[in-house]
């Protein structure tokens, strides 16, 4: 996994990143290693800066100081293509972002075409393929406003499954659905995990960190305040605000 | 007093009202092809991050929002010469339509643009596309369908500016009212069949814009 010039490291490695809103120090001094096929879980209450900091990874949010190598590039180097470094980094919205003026499959198979430059054909037969994985090959023709929300986030994993890429962030990808649909989502994040992919989720699905992630990440105001497995996290937290976090999500 | 009414003149000036309403139809269509093109230059300049594009972009648009077609009209058409361009009457005329609608298309453009949710380019941008890709490929199309029913305004009131021109005596649908009104006395005959015209004009417009849409489908519809 290593390139040159490089000390080793993970496929996500976050030292020393700070980052500021204004005024407003949304990532404290955050360092934290992501091994390739490792599922990480980040939670924390609303503002904490869980979101922040995986749309960092993508660059969809600069970094103020730290380092951030993704995937052997340091962040905001001059010598990293962001471009090329996104096309292996597939990020899931919590309201999806499907393209409403195309079809499931235009959506899956557009920045595979466009930007991996596969033809279309081959494209196509990979997008119904994956489209049939995530358990719609009938919606194939549908366009977003003809789905529920279940289906919509099922065809956005899709879609970035297309790209074929070595990383997968999550942001809140079931907290836009109703509780009905949750399941299938999850179910579809599962599979994606078990296949190996690096996967980084902002969530608070409890059942879903606890069968998938090796670690889950709590963060508050900004900053990583614990991190250990999710039987260490759920049965023994370490901090008061992580118990008082989790008696809040898990009373109900 | 409607005895007064003379539908024989009229019909006898319908030859004249005739090439009048050809004029208006296509120097108007030209006019608007011109602002389409102006509207588009300067939305993409409107859109730069850096003031070098932005700012004579804004400028403009706003010199031409602040000031009357009837100033600008005449400032091409007896300020150029002054400047050394003598230029013909009509194309005075299309130049002037063309450089008014194209700042108010600019903004409709730049609206359109705007109106996209910003999770859209988020998609686009995470997906690896480059700025020309997502632009092409997921804003613009989107885009497009929502200025359609502010372009159909704007290209109305463009035919109906292009009266305008008959005081620069382009020989367009206004004056031909003008010449029944002089030559026989009878402004109300002349400006009520222009209007006519006009209206006749404007139904044709909505038909296109209409047209136009269903071309582009209900596919798509926003969720």
């Amino acid at each position: 996994m290593t390139k040159t010039g490089l000390a080793k490291t993970g496929m996500i490695d976050f030292r020393g990143v700070n980052k500021w809103f204004g005024s407003l120090n949304v990532l404290k001094d955050i360092t934290l290693s992501v091994e390739p096929r490792e599922v990480v879980v980040v939670c924390g209450p609303s503002g904490s800066g869980k979101s922040t900091l995986i749309r960092c990874v993508n660059g969809l949010e600069a970094i103020k100081n730290g380092d951030l190598v993704v995937d052997g590039q340091r962040l905001g180097d001059p010598a990293t293509n962001m471009t090329q470094l996104r096309t292996e980094i597939g990020f899931v919205f919590q309201s999806f972002n499907l393209y409403p003026h195309k079809t499931a499959l235009e959506n899956v198979t557009l920045a595979p075409i466009h930007v991996r430059k596969i033809p279309r054909a081959e494209a196509e037969k990979a997008g119904r393929e994956l489209l049939a994985k995530v358990g719609l090959a009938d919606k194939v023709n549908a366009y977003p406003a003809q789905l529920s929300g279940g289906q919509q986030q099922r065809v956005a994993i899709a879609r970035c499954l297309g790209m074929r890429p070595k990383i997968m962030l999550f942001d809140e990808p079931t907290s836009a659905l109703d509780p009905e649909m949750i399941s299938e989502v999850l179910d579809v994040m599962v599979a994606v995990a078990e296949e190996g992919m690096t996967m980084m989720v902002v969530t608070h699905e409890m059942g879903f960190a606890r069968k998938v992630a090796q670690r889950v990440v709590f963060m508050d105001a900004g900053a990583i305040v614990e991190s250990g497995t999710p039987d260490e996290f759920f049965s023994h937290p370490k901090t008061d605000r992580s118990r008082a976090f989790l008696s809040k999500i898990l009373r109900h | 007093m409607l005895e007064n009414f003379s539908f024989r003149t009229i019909v006898e000036y319908l030859p004249l009202f005739g090439q009048g309403l050809v004029t208006t139809v296509w120097l108007s269509a030209l006019s608007f092809v011109g602002a389409l093109i102006v509207g588009i230059v300067l939305c993409a300049m409107n859109l730069q991050r850096g003031w070098l594009f932005r700012a004579p972009a804004k400028a403009y648009i706003d010199a031409v929002r602040a000031t009357p077609l009837l100033a600008q009209l005449y400032f091409l058409y007896f300020g150029l010469p002054r400047l050394g361009f003598v230029l013909p009457e009509l194309v005075v005329g299309i130049l002037a339509l063309s450089l008014n609608s194209g700042a108010y298309i600019a903004e409709i453009i730049r609206a359109g643009i705007l109106s996209i949710p910003r999770g859209q380019v988020e998609a686009s941008v995470a997906s690896g596309m480059t700025y020309v890709q997502r632009m092409r490929l997921v804003v613009l199309p989107q885009a497009f369908k929502v200025t359609i029913p502010p372009l159909l305004g704007q290209a109305i009131v463009l035919v109906k500016d292009s009266a305008l021109l008959s005081l620069i005596s382009v020989s367009e649908l206004t004056r031909a009212g003008q010449l029944l009104a002089s030559d026989r006395f009878m402004p109300a005959e002349g400006f009520l069949t222009i209007a006519a015209f006009y209206l006749l004009l404007y139904y044709g417009l909505k038909g296109l814009a209409g047209l136009s849409s269903r071309w582009l489908g209900t596919a798509g519809a926003r969720t």
